[in-house]
């Protein structure tokens, strides 16, 4: 396993140092502040979020096909996402950009709710690199796909999409690494990045070597598991956006990324479950926006959609002891599993706007090889696809307060092929305090 | 798991990234060789860096005129140009802080950053009238620096005009003398015409205007603000604030100007109640003009109040 290693380190450690040495080089010819250009000071911003819930009828939880074996949602309170019924204090944000005259850019974001506080963000960004290259280093939101880079309070909707919450996990894909972004001097908007991550997270769980469980028996079962250094994930995305004039932009994306590890296990009582192999991802991503040209965004409109594709190929092996394996439940299988979402939001009058949001989640839903029947028989489930239809309307009383109200009926499938209906109720109310930083596309 | 095909994979992604870069660099045209690539965020700036640039200058201006410079999104587009730009010139005293910064982010171009020489900001060359927002209730629309709307002041844009030739003189020292000679006689025709019309208009003007972005008028003509239209920057007029602005000003003559962008209600309102003309003007020139451009809003502004 190590020599894994061999092709990851010095492209990490190269781009590191063409970080470092870049801009200290630029410097060296000329680098001057200009009296009056304020260019130093610590911008601090805080969001605060608070939502209210209400269950109007219950469906079922989560979709199929998309527990990964971590979670079996043994009624432990926390699914995807989800608030409880009443008042929820939502995401709330606190940020801090500094900079380092035109070198770097600072970044912190910590999120917290009523239990956690999270770095959600970390990074410098350097901003004199020549030829339109630039470096990221850090924790951060990977830049795959559209809304994955993007805070809550960004999204035109309360929640996640689905397909990015399932494929990507409750975060998205935030991963500690270095990401590296190529501009293009063209009239189009051309930009290619790459980014090498240490790969720990939902998407690509990682356990390691070393580990044990014992069961019910008294019996240890050691991990076998082999210990896999990082960066264990690498993705890659290109964006293209060409100029449409005063009223209309676009920006088309695909990305994907290859995990070079895949670790999953769970435990029970007679026995250890685990998945082990690699994984990989590709995707699309387009948005549109109009601009009427009118006052407080009456008339606009903005499009967006995203579809994901990921694989997981894996070895799997579940045993009762450390040498019998259960039954015939060992095998090699794929996942292969995808989702999509569209989206529209039109401002029907002066701060107010509408949007629909439809998603479909396991178009391709064949889930992790696992075992079945008291054979403990090898088997590679399929699953159906479940859906969700959201509706939403935001007021934007002034500029940095918004309060959304929003209605999603979700239409999951569950893992013997029952499918029902749930509806949901969600009002949001989200303010920005302090030096609110420039929003991106 | 296949140690030789997961590094086979790993190289071949690998050289398609870098082989696509490759293929990039070599097949992109190279900077247009000759004058200076100069981004501008509104049109205003555009104008007086096409005069004083002249065919050592190619202009590209970011902001339609016809939009709110404040809220606008930092567009691809924007991004691009951005990135094979020399020179970008913005308003600056947080007009644009709302998309500026994340478009130069997302340039890649040291040369545009803040602090660069290629940066230009026309707030930082002018003294700046204080803003409403600065005494106000903070309603998350505050320009702690004073009022950016200075493009509606041709003195002020005379200033900015030399303060602009010396920068680009700067980067292009071969033609510091031309970019000189032009940004004064820019200066001569803007104050020439800005007296020239203010001794046309009535005098004792007052005017009620929709956002501060007309206040300086007030610097070159004979007007007073005397009220405006939205109750605090950035929100909209509301029944109750407009109904109070016809209750002072009951009796009184003069009239209500608002950008072509902002809607007219409130001016109608004020029209029908207090028998007030009102007048929808643009804020910027043409994206694609000169002086000419410019000297021509300012007839615009100055031809909405009563003439002598």
């Amino acid at each position: 396993m190590p020599n894994h290693t061999n092709l990851f380190r010095p492209a990490l450690g190269g781009l590191t140092a063409l970080a470092l040495a870049m801009p200290a080089s630029a410097t060296a010819q000329q680098w001057e502040t200009r009296a009056g250009e304020r260019n130093w000071g610590l911008d601090i911003s805080l969001i605060l979020e608070g939502i209210y819930y209400n269950e109007m009828s219950h469906g079922i939880s989560e979709p199929a096909g998309f527990d990964d074996g971590h979670d079996h949602g043994h009624g432990d309170g926390h699914d995807h996402g989800g608030f409880d019924d009443g008042f929820n204090l939502g995401h709330n944000e606190l940020a801090f950009e500094a900079n380092l005259g035109d070198l770097f850019d600072g970044f912190l974001m910590l999120g917290f709710d009523e239990d956690h506080l999270d770095v959600e963000e970390a990074y410098l960004t350097t901003r004199a690199l020549p030829g339109g290259f630039q470096i990221k280093a850090g924790k951060f939101f990977s830049d795959i796909g559209y809304i994955n880079s993007r805070h809550g309070h960004d999204w035109d909707f309360v929640d996640r999409p689905l397909v990015n919450e399932y494929l990507f996990g409750d975060h998205g894909l935030q991963e500690t690494g270095v990401q590296a972004t190529w501009l293009a001097p063209t009239e189009t908007y051309t930009k290619l990045g790459v980014e090498l991550l240490q790969g720990d997270n939902s998407f690509i769980p990682y356990q390691g070597s070393g580990g044990s469980h014992t069961t019910n028996d008294g019996d240890e079962i050691r991990s076998s598991f082999s210990s896999v250094s990082g960066p264990r994930l690498i993705t890659a995305f290109a964006k293209f956006g060409p100029d449409l004039g005063p009223d209309h932009a676009m920006q088309f994306g695909i990305s994907g990324g290859y995990a070079r590890t895949w670790q999953e296990e769970t435990e029970h009582g007679s026995g250890l479950e685990e998945w082990d192999g690699d994984a990989w991802f590709a995707g699309l991503d387009a948005v549109y926006k109009y601009s009427s040209g009118r006052a407080y965004g009456h008339g606009d409109w903005r499009l967006q959609g995203e579809y994901f594709y990921r694989e997981i190929d894996v070895d799997y092996q579940r045993r009762e002891d450390q040498t019998t394996i259960a039954g015939n439940a060992q095998g090699r299988g794929k996942a292969r599993q995808d989702g999509l979402y569209i989206q529209g939001v039109y401002g029907f009058a002066p701060r107010w706007e509408a949007g629909l949001r439809s998603e479909a989640l396991g178009l391709t839903n064949r889930g992790l090889p696992t075992n079945e029947g008291s054979e403990r028989n090898f088997a590679e489930p399929s699953f159906g696809t479940s859906y969700r239809h959201s509706a939403q309307v935001t007021f934007r009383p002034v500029e940095p307060v918004f309060l959304r109200a929003q209605l999603s009926q979700n239409d999951f499938v569950d893992e013997d092929g029952d499918r029902d209906r749930g509806l949901e109720f969600m009002l949001q109310l989200n303010v920005a305090l302090g030096a609110h930083g420039a929003h991106r596309f | 798991m296949p140690f030789s095909k997961t590094r086979t994979r790993i190289t071949r992604t690998l050289a398609a990234v870098a082989s696509v870069a490759a293929l990039a660099l070599i097949l992109l045209p190279a900077h247009a060789a000759a004058g200076l690539n100069i981004v501008a965020t509104t049109s205003s700036l555009g104008a007086l860096a096409r005069e004083i640039g002249g065919d050592e200058a190619d202009v590209r201006v970011l902001a339609p005129p016809d939009r709110d410079a404040h809220y606008l999104d930092a567009r691809p587009s924007f991004m691009a140009a951005l990135r094979r730009a020399d020179m970008l010139l913005e308003i600056g005293a947080g007009l644009e802080e709302g998309w500026l910064p994340a478009a130069q982010r997302g340039a890649n171009n040291r040369a545009i950053n803040s602090g660069q020489p290629g940066h230009f900001r026309a707030a930082d060359k002018v003294e700046l009238r204080r803003s409403i927002t600065m005494d106000g209730p903070n309603m998350g629309h505050v320009h702690e620096e004073g009022n950016p709307h200075f493009n509606a002041d041709p003195l002020r844009m005379a200033d900015i005009g030399l303060a602009l030739a010396e920068r680009m003189s700067e980067l292009h020292p071969n033609h510091a003398e031309a970019f000189m000679q032009r940004a004064e006689a820019a200066a001569e025709r803007l104050r020439e015409h800005a007296e020239k019309l203010a001794e046309r208009v009535e005098p004792d003007q007052r005017i009620v205007v929709y956002h501060e972005d007309l206040d300086y008028l007030e610097e070159w003509l004979p007007v007073e603000i005397v009220g405006y239209l939205e109750p605090a920057p950035g929100i909209p007029p509301t029944a109750r604030h407009l109904r109070s602005l016809v209750d002072d000003l009951e009796g009184t003559e003069g009239t209500v100007l608002y950008a072509e962008f902002q809607p007219p209600r409130g001016a109608e309102f004020l029209e029908r109640n207090l028998g007030w003309p009102t007048h929808a003007v643009p804020l910027d020139p043409p994206a694609d003009s000169g002086l000419d451009g410019y000297l021509e809003l300012m007839s615009t502004w100055a031809q909405a109040l009563p003439q002598r």
